[in-house]
């Protein structure tokens, strides 16, 4: 019943620009997914071409198996929640907020329309005001409601916590909490907001033009990165032959972000005097994404 | 169960540390049950999974144990096995620092041990 999303040598080009570079990705039953990158890496086109709203222009998609595209059956089982706009092509978007939810409850089977008054109410929002009247708070808020209320087990959120303050953030991260507790299902959640997201995510994707930067499991992750600072002589005799991906001097003190396992670490620290510390997840992704460009 | 996760060190690692010191101040008993992944997940909104790998991290060292269909719950004899486990933990992680710091210092042997002295009489 439970299955897997996955992308195998995926190509998106928009006229001659290509923006996705051969993607391999796999996305399992019951896990967290953090997609994080910068804007313009090709987060929302990857996302489009995994639930068939963009044609891919190599490669393939496929849910449990099946292509998804133009696949019904599997799309109805995911669900995309996009970041919405207050305009559309034709102008102002005029829809309402219970229209919207309509047409989810028609297309998802798995809607809970009880659970979807609740996130309303929770959140305040007006389902009669039009969206091109709305703030970018709310509507952050119409895609949260439509992405849990569907129930989907493969749910995608685009830049949920974009518009919202930290409080409406950590709020967000808890009902996904909550949710997932209950129902065990796949959540894949792009951002680049990573201050409360990291503990949330089970895996992690960090996309960077068009490319996948780094895949794996967040914890794993993050505890192959350090910081190891001291006398400049000391930091650079510890850290010989590793990869050093960021560098700050001051005076005759240096301190540098290194990824390396646990041996090289202990190494590090019994037969040199210098301090070492950890990483959070954003500095990780800042320190592969610099590095990559310098 | 509070406290504050840091970026320091896994947070898997801190959930399992916290839980133990939960147990040494006696905020959980010996047999009796500890919050559920579920909970541990929405009160530090961390994902289960990895609060689910704190909570085994406990159950492989035997401090606590499963029942199953029920929950997680504190072995007895658990606050002996915590306090052996950390007392070997305490020379590398306080004592060592204690001596290289106190080093820095250009603290002698003698001041050293008379502040610990002085600190073991205030408390």
């Amino acid at each position: 019943m439970e299955k897997t999303l996955k992308a195998s040598g995926l190509v998106k080009t928009y006229g001659k620009k290509e923006v996705l570079h051969g993607i391999d990705i796999e996305f399992r039953p019951g896990c967290i997914y953090g997609l994080v990158g910068r804007n313009g890496a090709g987060k929302t086109t990857l996302l489009s071409c995994l639930t068939a709203q963009a044609r891919i222009t190599e490669g393939e998609v496929t849910y449990g198996g099946e292509t998804v595209w133009e696949n019904t059956k599997a799309l109805s089982e995911i669900c995309f929640a996009r970041e919405m706009s207050q305009v559309l092509f034709s102008g102002p978007n005029t829809y309402k907020v219970k229209d919207y939810l309509y047409a989810a409850k028609v297309f998802y089977p798995h809607w809970d329309e009880q659970y979807a008054k609740r996130l309303v109410e929770l959140f305040g929002l007006d389902v009669k005001k039009r969206i091109s009247n709305l703030s970018k708070g709310m509507l952050s808020m119409v895609t949260i409601v439509l992405a849990l209320a569907s129930k989907a087990p493969v749910t995608i959120l685009d830049e949920p916590v974009a518009g919202l303050d930290v409080v409406a953030r950590e709020q967000f991260y808890k009902l996904l909490l909550e949710d997932y507790a209950e129902t065990q299902r796949t959540f894949i959640v792009s951002t680049h907001i990573l201050d409360e997201a990291a503990t949330v995510f089970e895996e992690v994707v960090f996309l960077d033009d068009g490319k996948i930067l780094e895949q794996g499991n967040t914890d794993e992750l993050i505890s192959q990165f350090h910081y190891i600072s001291g006398k400049t002589e000391d930091v650079d005799k510890a850290v010989e032959g590793m990869q050093v991906l960021l560098q700050e001097v001051a005076g005759r003190s240096k301190a540098v972000a290194v990824r390396c396992d646990e041996t090289s670490l202990q190494q590090v620290q019994q037969n040199h005097t210098v301090d070492v510390s950890g990483m959070n997840l954003q500095k990780v992704f800042i320190a592969l994404t610099n590095s990559k460009e310098g | 169960m509070n406290g504050v996760l840091n970026e320091q060190t896994s947070i898997y690692l801190q959930i399992a540390q916290m839980i133990e010191n939960d147990i040494l101040r006696g905020i959980y008993l010996e047999e009796e049950q500890v919050p559920s992944t579920n909970e541990l997940a929405r009160v530090f909104r961390i994902n289960p999974a990895t609060a689910a790998k704190g909570v085994n991290l406990l159950v492989d060292e035997a401090i606590l144990y499963k029942k199953r269909g029920i929950g997680m719950f504190v072995s007895t004899g658990a606050v002996v096995a915590i306090r052996q486990k950390r007392k070997a933990a305490f020379y590398q992680d306080f004592v060592k620092t204690l001596v290289s710091e106190a080093t820095n210092l250009e603290i002698d042997k003698n001041e050293l041990l008379e502040m610990i002295q002085k600190a073991q009489n205030e408390q």
